[in-house]
């Protein structure tokens, strides 16, 4: 049976409809309505905790799907697309059929038998609860409103999913527009004066604050893969101005407001006595090429630009930017390192693995797209800092699968050490190479409320300093990214700087690691005691806690 | 005579010499310029050079680059040009084939995107544009705008625009007779600073858009009925995807009898806005009056459309007639001769802050508003922003100095709006984190406030050039 005839005879047959179950309400409103709202009752309980309605929402609960009940957790292999990684799509799953209670099946028996199944097949659930469906259906006081009812339902399901013909099924570009690839376009090397392959000093003077053009860590510039081959380069910064963030928005300023504010990027580290800048050979790689009206046309540049850095044997930090550019960014590396060859920590409050959306790529789908590709195994996919509000299946469906998330629940249950003992343990426990993704949002809004999609109860910046040294101190980092710094939104200069001072915690971790420092949590005994007393009674103690810098001592 | 007798002498010499150079080379690239030709190139290579936009987007002019080529060996600059041509070569779309990959990676084509790929089976595609229709309310209830304060004179509490009523869907409009309602069009995809999406909540949670209005000496909301729409759903990746929707909406309004006040978004939602008005009322029967800094009309982009080419997008697809486009305000970054030689070439009336400064305000929008009356009928006002001076809309996505004052503006408007027939008001790249205080959002909320004043004045009959109240003036 054909419902749908013409539009308009549709929207006539739903007004009418509607005018009639607007009569019916008023003049026969449901029973349960007014159950705890008699004008004499002594009110007991707040609804909530009425027992009945507890009950209710337990049935509600059973009702719920679960597609993952009979699922086992299966290893994924390097390079393979992990077994249950579409096993739970959001929006995606079939719905589990609807069981008809007798008294709504007696009062619809008149209708057609593919209506029935449509009802049964449970793809209401999308639409309207099944409750409230029951209740209308129950109420209505003619068969015709029934018909409209329904109807209309079945209606909204057809135009909330995608049909050929009707919706568009991509977003089409202009391939005569003159200007199509003049976003990233490169400069010709031949319009500046000949120079030398290398970086280049962009200061005039000796010392001092530097030369006044605003560079990462008052780093040299390189613009060219030679450029990074003929300075030997360890660490080429690069920007990467994406700014496609589904909250405030104001990413494509981040490399821009750290680059120019300088401060948190340089000198020594009082944790360690290492000067990074000193210690390694560290660029500004200026930025990566954007185009602002598409996060899915500006992935390739990225990952090519990413892939080219790796390629000198340089290690890459990608500051952004939002962050779909963990995709382009690890892509990049398992380009080069080998796919399932890199693991990766990925800081923030989200958990990015969305999916099964209208876009294919978003700063919430980064991840799922990496374990798609098969460049990343999902047991290699370590998440901290995870908070935001996020469905109870997508954890189930991550377990599944075996992705290590760490979520702050488990900070609370267990504390801060014993997470980062974890998580320190778990990076280089499976992969050789190492990927930091650090969205600056998993910190607290106090400290970092210059960021498009803040959720409270965040890390503080001493525990991420302390962790993000530490991991590139202890694990082969082969590539960083700091994401979803929006400058604008913090009027303060605290965001920029702990950002930059987020990058000095790795830069001074890397350097730890090439001068050779084993130690795990390493700590400098020079800066942490002044040693003109015993306060902590360890002189006696002293192989407890004796450290590298003492080792080299005893060398010399 | 005091700073040189102080100057040390070794820093005199210096400066002399540094003279000289400054001279000699002065001479030298007039020398050059005369030249007009470099040696060595190609017929094919020298006719490239010849044509300015080849050169502009390398920043250099022909002089420049015979300037910075001159003395160098042939080979030299041949490599040059040669680098110069394969870099423009590069930009059109070059079509070809996907990856064969075994795993599938749509965002890695080998060539050129020609489209961007959706995902076609996500469950929910069009879910967040579908509307709920009434006979699925949990409650019924009748059409017709409703409010949703609990008390006389409210003003805080479930902010609306205006503190108007609420109409949800279509039928309210109708059932009420509604004459203005404002919507709001979160889209934030602006070539500036981003934060659009947040100006129609900020313009709610704003006074300055209800109550007496000094010069007319009315209340608009008494003398009219207002409605709060509430907000059109928009993709918030692309415009591409959302502009459809935005333009069936505004349309069915417009049918509705209704003036729309569309409360951006950034300035690309002035073309499904435009394209609304000339689908109800036809495009011989629209006159555009668009208040801005950029003249959004740039050409020959990728993206089909963006704020940056809202204005050509529309003269090119034929749903607007550069010469019922009237432009007010024009300064800044987008401008060139180029785009201006093009708005000449379409007849669009356009009046920059130059002619502003040459003729006074006052001349300028006098030409501007016999324009507007001088149209075929109707009139749509586009009003982004960065028209006004930074210090007076500081929250703009792409401010621009040098801007209109808001006492220059509020009359034009008011004017405008009581002395035509205004079909619609679009107010674009309201970006409220950029300013901290209240600044923008209250005078956002003003500019709305004087056009409404204006079509109050209009209702009640009062459209004679210039109405100002008895009640203000000392006569």
């Amino acid at each position: 049976m054909m419902y749908v005839k013409s539009l308009a005879a549709l929207f006539f047959s739903l007004s009418c409809a509607a005018a009639s179950l607007a009569q019916a309400q008023q003049t026969e409103p449901a029973p349960s309505q007014d159950k705890a709202d008699g004008e004499d009752a002594e009110l007991k309980l707040p609804r909530f905790l009425l027992k009945d309605d507890t009950q209710k929402a337990d049935e509600e609960k059973k009702d719920k799907p679960n597609p993952l009940k009979d699922l086992e957790y299966t290893p994924s292999k390097d390079g393979e697309v992990p077994v249950h990684i579409d096993a739970a799509t959001p929006g995606m799953m079939e719905r589990p059929p609807l069981e008809l209670p007798e008294d709504v099946a007696a009062r619809i028996t008149f209708l057609p038998e593919d209506t029935i199944s449509y009802l049964k097949s449970g793809k209401t659930n999308a639409i309207v609860r099944p409750d409230k469906m029951f209740k209308k259906i129950l109420a209505a006081q003619s068969d015709e409103q029934i018909i409209a009812y329904i109807k209309a339902i079945m209606s909204v399901d057809d135009q909330m999913t995608y049909k050929e013909g009707r919706d568009k099924a991509s977003i089409a570009l202009d391939t005569q527009a003159a200007n199509f690839n003049t976003w990233r376009s490169l400069r010709p090397a031949e319009l500046d004066p000949a120079r030398e392959a290398g970086p280049i000093a962009l200061s005039r003077y000796m010392g001092g604050r530097g030369g006044g053009i605003p560079t990462f860590a008052g780093a040299p510039l390189a613009k060219t893969p030679e450029d990074l081959i003929a300075g030997e380069v360890e660490v080429a910064i690069v920007g990467a101005p994406l700014d496609m963030g589904s909250g405030w928005r104001d990413a494509r300023h981040g490399p821009l407001a750290m680059r120019v504010m300088g401060r948190g990027l340089g000198g020594t580290d009082v944790a360690t006595m290492i000067n990074p800048g000193e210690a390694l050979n560290i660029v500004d790689y200026g930025d990566i090429a954007i185009d602002q009206m598409s996060t899915e046309r500006s992935m390739k540049e990225v990952r090519r630009v990413v892939g080219e850095i790796a390629k000198t044997g340089a290690v890459p930090f990608i500051i952004g930017g939002d962050h779909s550019l963990e995709y382009p960014n690890v892509a990049a590396m398992a380009d080069v390192y080998g796919k399932g060859k890199v693991g990766v920590i990925h800081f923030d409050a989200h958990l990015d693995t969305g999916r099964g959306r209208p876009h294919l790529m978003s700063h919430g789908q980064p991840i799922y797209r990496l374990m798609r590709e098969a460049h990343v195994r999902p047991e290699d996919y370590i998440q901290v800092g995870l908070r935001a509000h996020y469905s109870k299946q997508y954890y189930e469906w991550q377990r599944l699968i075996g992705m290590r998330y760490h979520t702050m629940a488990e900070v609370e249950r267990r504390g801060w050490d014993a997470v980062l003992d974890r998580v320190l343990m778990e990076a280089s426990e499976n992969t050789e190479y190492l990927y930091i993704s650090f969205d600056v949002d998993v910190l607290d809004p106090a400290f970092e409320p210059g960021t498009g999609t803040p959720v409270s109860g965040g890390l503080d910046m001493r525990e991420a300093i302390t962790i993000v040294r530490r991991l590139c101190a202890e694990s082969n980092v082969i590539g960083f990214d700091l994401v979803e710094l929006a400058p604008e939104i913090d009027p303060t200069y605290r965001s920029t700087l702990n950002a930059n001072s987020l990058v000095f915690a790795c830069l001074t971790g890397m350097a730890m690691r090439k001068q050779g420092i084993e130690d795990p949590h390493f700590i400098s005994d020079l800066s942490s005691d002044h040693s003109r007393n015993d306060f902590y009674e360890e002189k006696n103690r002293k192989s407890d806690r004796q450290t590298t810098e003492d080792k080299q001592g005893d060398k010399k | 005579m005091r700073a040189i007798s102080s100057f040390p002498a070794a820093a005199f010499d210096t400066a002399l010499k540094f003279a000289i150079i400054i001279a000699s080379s002065l001479a030298l690239s007039v020398s050059a310029a005369a030249q007009d030709a470099l040696p060595g190139l190609t017929k094919y290579q020298q006719d490239f050079i010849d044509v300015p936009a080849n050169l502009s987007l390398f920043g250099l002019t022909k002089e420049k680059l015979i300037d910075r080529l001159s003395g160098q060996e042939p080979e030299t600059v041949r490599a040059a040009v040669t680098a110069m041509m394969e870099t423009l070569e590069k930009r059109p779309y070059k079509p070809a084939a996907p990856i064969e990959r075994d795993i599938a990676e749509p965002l890695e084509p080998a060539g050129d995107y020609a489209e961007i790929p959706m995902n076609t089976k996500a469950g929910r595609y069009n879910s967040s544009k579908t509307l709920r229709p009434a006979i699925l309310d949990e409650f019924a209830r009748e059409p017709g705008i409703f409010s949703v304060k609990r008390y006389l004179g409210e003003t805080d509490g479930i902010p609306t625009f205006a503190n108007a009523p609420v109409a949800v869907r279509l039928e309210d409009l109708v059932a009420s007779s509604v004459d203005v309602a404002f919507v709001g069009v979160p889209l934030n995809l602006g070539s500036g600073w981003r934060d659009a999406q947040h100006a129609p909540g900020a313009l709610r949670a704003m006074h300055g858009l209800s109550g007496y209005d000094v010069y007319a000496g009315l209340d608009p909301a008494l003398e009219l009925t207002l409605a709060d729409y509430g907000d059109i759903s928009v993709d918030r990746l692309s415009i591409d995807m959302s502009v459809g929707h935005v333009r069936e909406t505004v349309a069915a309004m417009v049918s509705a009898g209704v003036v729309p006040f569309i409360i951006g978004g950034d300035h690309s939602v002035m073309y499904p806005a435009v394209a609304a008005m000339t689908d109800t009322l036809g495009s011989d029967d629209i006159t555009i009056v668009h208040l801005d800094a950029h003249p959004n009309a740039l050409r020959g982009l990728a993206h089909p459309l963006v704020d940056q080419n809202a204005v050509s997008a529309l003269i090119e697809d034929n749903l607007m007639k550069g010469s019922n486009l009237v432009q007010l305000g024009l300064r800044g970054r987008d401008l060139s001769d180029d785009v201006l030689s093009w708005l000449r070439s379409q007849d669009v009336r356009y009046h920059t802050m130059a002619e502003v400064e040459e003729r006074g305000w006052d001349r300028v929008m006098k030409a501007a508003l016999s324009e507007a009356k001088a149209g075929p009928g109707r009139v749509f006002i586009s009003f982004d922003m960065s028209v006004l001076d930074p210090a007076e809309g500081p929250g703009a996505g792409r401010p621009e100095a040098a801007g209109l004052t808001m006492r220059e503006v509020l009359p034009f408007l008011r004017r405008l709006c009581a002395e035509t027939q205004v079909a619609g008001f679009g107010i674009f790249d309201v970006t409220p984190y950029l300013d901290l205080s209240y600044q923008t959002p209250l005078n956002a909320n003003s500019v709305l406030h004087a056009c409404l004043s204006g079509i109050a004045l209009r209702k009640k009959g009062l459209t004679k050039d210039a109405y100002l109240s008895d009640l203000t003036r000392r006569d």
